[in-house]
């Protein structure tokens, strides 16, 4: 009794998707302390933005930060640049902006989804959402041309315009899609083995996630109305029907359940982006160079995500710096594994989607 | 858990979504977006895609009469679709849908060879023509 042993987790695990490594020193299975590292897979990439990348090409480094939510990325350096250079983009294209994050956020989620079915023992369940993630990503590279690398927003609008036949097949796939996230979802909630293995575990509470500053999903199952798509105006998200979704539990289970339904409410968005589509211009010219500073917050599918970017009248900019989601939410992973069995740990870090491309970069 | 086991069973003995690649095709979806083609016929030498292209996977190299030579790198090339955006002449640069084959080094342009001439060449000629201007 009272012997510590060290359990390592990670930089290289069966349950993680990306490298993050976790050093628990535990007693009889119990964790009594833990440390963090982060930076396995760091690329220099804000270094890249502020010495060899012109402004206008760096919407297409940023995008390579991380896999998942390239369109956010890009979305939240080209918000920044265009408020910095005041630049009146085209109705449209907004429009278009909010259809790709939208579609963006529901492929990232389901990613998600089936990574927590997985690491919770069930493998069936985890196929299935990825089958059905298959879709989304075939729309997005209808829409966009390219299945991860979309660089569809640019400075002054987008890249590509929508046309009818396009927007009749994406109805079509998204009208399977929606029964498809329906069921999972219904699976989700009243699947009697994931409700034995999540309810009650990894509990954040509203006060702790409040305090720890967490964001994104796992904040919104605590109970905690953030989200910046409410909060900061960047995308007319009001006008296509957003909604705010909390839950009150904050175990994995809320966790997945508030994707689940962030997901129906994203292809509610889509649906209502096509229904009311503006005509008109998708790009206008952007001229000048960058001066002055600023900063942007986007909701990126993991949470709030922050740009601040400085240019001082040069073709280079002077600053690039991004804050992740994944990074603001490390502090309350390592608050709720003290007092935690090993074995929740795995499910724990999963449910938090942590993407560690984006924290290194 | 009763959901879940009936989609199990009627998986079971469904048709697989994957495509067997290598035996069937999986061609790109419309519109995909692949290797740069360029069309010297058209060509106005501006230099505007050299500068826009975020990776430098075009490259101008000048000659000593003042002629200008296009260099494109297909395996560093992102398939941004920005040159054929910034291309003052339209189908002188176009994108297609097909993206460039598996190859080995010797049959990728040495690039950073075609890199530093571009260079050289291109210092070595806006010397000549300050020169000249004198």
């Amino acid at each position: 009794m009272g012997k510590r042993i060290t359990v390592p987790f990670g930089s290289q695990h069966v349950a993680l998707p990306e490298p993050v490594r976790f050093v628990f020193q535990t007693e009889n299975e119990r964790i009594v302390d833990v440390e963090v590292d982060v930076g396995y897979v760091h690329r220099g990439i804000e270094k890249a933005c502020s010495t060899r990348f012109k402004y206008m090409q760096v919407g297409y480094v940023v995008a390579r930060v991380c896999g998942l939510c390239a369109i956010s990325h890009t979305l939240g350096y080209v918000t920044a640049i265009e408020r910095l250079m005041e630049v009146e983009v085209p109705k449209r294209a907004l429009y278009l902006r909010v259809l790709v994050s939208e579609l963006d956020r529901i492929h990232s989620h389901l990613l998600a989804m089936g990574h927590t079915a997985e690491v919770a023992g069930y493998e069936n369940l985890f196929m299935q959402t990825f089958r059905y993630r298959e879709s989304v990503m075939e729309l997005l590279e209808l829409i966009t041309g390219n299945r991860v690398q979309f660089d569809y927003v640019c400075p002054g609008g987008v890249n590509r315009d929508m046309t009818t036949e396009l927007e009749k097949e994406i109805r079509k796939k998204l009208k399977e899609l929606e029964e498809k996230c329906l069921w999972l979802k219904d699976v989700f909630e009243n699947d009697f083995s994931l409700n034995l293995r999540w309810k009650g575990v990894g509990v954040v509470t509203k006060e702790m996630a409040k305090e720890m500053n967490v964001v994104g999903p796992p904040a919104r199952a605590a109970g905690l109305e953030t989200d910046v798509r409410a909060e900061f105006n960047y995308l007319p998200f009001e006008e296509v029907g957003f909604k705010l979704i909390t839950r009150r539990g904050g175990d994995i289970y809320d966790r997945n359940l508030v994707r689940a339904e962030e997901v129906i409410n994203s292809i509610e968005m889509v649906k209502n982006v096509l229904d009311g589509l503006p005509e008109g211009e998708i790009k206008v010219p952007v001229k000048g160079l960058p001066e002055g500073e600023t900063f942007v917050r986007v909701e990126a599918p993991r949470g709030e995500l922050f740009y601040y970017i400085k240019g001082t009248k040069k073709m280079v900019l002077d600053r690039v710096r991004i804050r992740v989601p994944t990074f603001a939410n490390i502090p309350v992973m390592k608050k709720l594994f003290i007092g935690m069995d090993y074995s929740d740990v795995p499910a724990t870090v999963i449910s938090f989607d942590p993407c560690l491309s984006c924290t290194a970069r | 858990m009763k959901e879940m086991l009936k989609a199990t069973i009627k998986n079971l003995f469904s048709k697989p979504v994957t495509v067997k690649y290598p035996e069937e095709p999986s061609p790109p979806p419309i519109g995909y977006r692949g290797l740069i083609v360029y069309d010297e016929s058209l060509c106005i030498f501006c230099t505007k895609c050299e500068m826009v292209c975020p990776p430098g996977a075009i490259k101008f190299t000048y000659k000593d009469n003042g002629k200008k030579e296009f260099h494109y790198n297909p395996y560093l090339c992102i398939y941004c679709g920005e040159c054929v955006r910034a291309c003052p002449k339209p189908g002188c640069l176009t994108q297609v849908e097909n993206t460039a084959e598996p190859a080995v080094a010797q049959d990728i342009p040495e690039w950073n060879l075609i890199e530093r001439k571009a260079e050289e060449s291109k210092r070595k000629f806006l010397a000549e023509r300050a020169k000249r201007k004198k």
